[in-house]
């Protein structure tokens, strides 16, 4: 197959997680979609090193994925945290800043 | 390129963006992770199309098996409410949504097919470059040569990440 159809691809992920990021109102939705980005990315970064024929693809792919893992990590913990104080994680409720 | 390519390929294709689709589909929190997970290794089958067979494997383990693990967790705990079957505040938010969504898989798509060619980037690949690699030694040799040759300094810094995120959960976990 053809670079530009593993693109298409990777597009139209992405189109559907910047979608999910708009339309969700539960910020753990909101996440999975994010995730749905990054996976989409992957998928480009990995089909331009089979393309171009370089490992620097795939070394980005690395990179993002131990950089996804901490970002699921630090965000769940605030989800949670504010889960305790408010007992409600709709998003269009935290329109306060303070704790 | 075969057939078999092409039809592995389409069948890929469309089974990863239907249950991309659930993701942002599905009413429960729940039925939308475990969408997320089917995505994730539909993706993991491509990257084994693409030649890319230590990236496949770790996003399986790693991906699917602990981060969207920990998404469930958190998602079982705080018990999906049923606020999202209210209305939203905006009641055009959902058809602006898809209009956006839309225009900006338009723009892409506009993008891919009069941007730069990558056929000629593809002639000029070095010799010495991944595949000739991969084809004496094998796709983990060649990503391993890759990763600790030149990339040895963000993983060395990936870790040090690491480790900042797991003292941010600790601090957040806390009880107040």
């Amino acid at each position: 197959m053809q670079l530009s159809a593993y693109l298409i691809v990777s597009a139209i992920l992405f189109t559907i997680g910047v979608i999910g990021v708009l339309v969700r109102r539960s910020p753990l939705v909101i996440f999975m979609s994010i995730e749905l980005m990054l996976n989409a990315v992957n998928l480009s970064f990995v089909a331009f090193s089979h393309f171009l024929n370089s490992a620097d693809g795939q070394m980005f792919v690395f990179l993002v994925l131990t950089v996804a893992a901490a970002e699921v990590v630090v965000g769940l913990a605030i989800i949670v945290s504010i889960f305790r104080t408010r007992r409600n994680i709709d998003v269009d409720e935290m329109n306060v800043l303070r704790g | 390129m075969d057939i078999a390519t092409m039809v592995a390929f389409y069948v890929l294709a469309v089974a990863t963006i239907a249950s991309g689709l659930g993701v942002i589909v599905f009413k429960d929190a729940v039925h939308s992770a475990l969408s997320l997970i089917l995505t994730l290794i539909f993706l993991a089958l491509f990257y084994l199309q693409l030649g890319a067979m230590f990236i496949a494997i770790v996003q399986i383990l790693i991906y699917a098996g602990a981060i969207m693990v920990l998404f469930l967790f958190v998602v079982t705990m705080l018990a999906p409410d049923g606020d999202e079957l209210q209305r939203d505040r905006i009641s055009w938010q959902r058809i602006v949504g898809g209009v956006l969504g839309l225009s900006l898989v338009g723009a892409l798509s506009y993008l891919l097919f009069t941007g730069a060619s990558v056929s000629a980037a593809t002639k000029a690949a070095p010799a010495d470059g991944l595949q000739a690699v991969v084809n004496t030694q094998g796709n983990i040799e060649a990503f391993g040569q890759a990763l600790f040759h030149g990339f040895a300094f963000p993983f060395e810094v990936t870790s040090l990440l690491i480790v900042v995120a797991i003292l941010g959960a600790m601090v957040f976990g806390r009880r107040a």
